[in-house]
């Protein structure tokens, strides 16, 4: 039987989402899943590194959405990018002055490479948050 | 090794060139990989190495002929409406 909201331990799942988004599979270290938390974070930072490399940093496009209505800009690639890391924001600053542009072919497998990343990413932040709220215990060590 | 790491950032603010080839398409091998991975990483409740990567490689396998079989389909229904 699930546990009543009163039950929880709110500071450790917040815990636990705000590390999975700060580094790709940190809660899983919180949850002492190590094996978990490794193979994750190594798989969405190769996948998003994969991205930026393919696409240059310029997939990482904030302005483009600036002036798009709020449900188009909240269903962006960068909101998916985002995701994978509040760093992410840091290269969107970056870019933000225009002089890495990229179109075509590179920039649609960038973006879906990062984009993907970031999904994947959130996959895991709500699975972390999850076994953290049902404490169960895996055999990941 | 400044040379190296300039280089490798240098790397980062260029794309790729990428033609609009059948070449293409193999990148979505990697990003089927990564899904299969962190999907299973997910899901699995035991981490033993053997049954990781055997699940991983299952669910690849599953998603790559899929998309083999969507392309397939495609192609044909192409080839019909062409002809």
């Amino acid at each position: 039987m699930a546990k009543s909201s009163k039950e929880a331990n709110w500071p450790f799942l917040i815990s636990v989402g705000l590390l999975s988004w700060f580094v790709p599979g940190g809660g899983y270290f919180l949850l002492k899943e190590k094996k978990r938390a490794w193979i994750i974070l190594i798989t969405i930072s190769l996948l998003f590194i994969a991205g930026l490399y393919v696409g240059s940093i310029g997939v990482v496009d904030k302005v483009s959405i600036a002036d798009k209505p709020w449900i188009i800009s909240k269903l962006s690639w960068y909101t998916a990018q985002i995701i994978v890391s509040p760093v992410v924001m840091m290269i969107g600053s970056v870019t933000a002055s225009g002089q890495y542009q990229v179109y075509g072919k590179p920039e649609e497998i960038g973006q879906i490479y990062t984009g993907i990343a970031g999904l994947l990413n959130f996959l895991c932040i709500i699975n972390a948050v999850y076994l953290a709220y049902v404490g169960v215990e895996r055999s990941g060590k | 090794m400044q040379s190296i790491a300039t280089s490798l950032i240098a790397s980062f603010t260029s794309p790729m060139h990428i033609g609009t080839t059948a070449q293409a398409l193999l990148f979505i091998v990697p990003l089927i990989a990564a899904i299969s991975v962190v999907y299973k990483a997910t899901k699995l409740e035991s981490m033993a190495t053997k049954n990781f990567i055997k699940e991983s490689a299952s669910l690849f396998g599953s998603i790559f002929v899929f998309i083999l079989i969507t392309a397939i389909v495609l192609l044909v229904f192409t080839f019909l409406v062409t002809q």
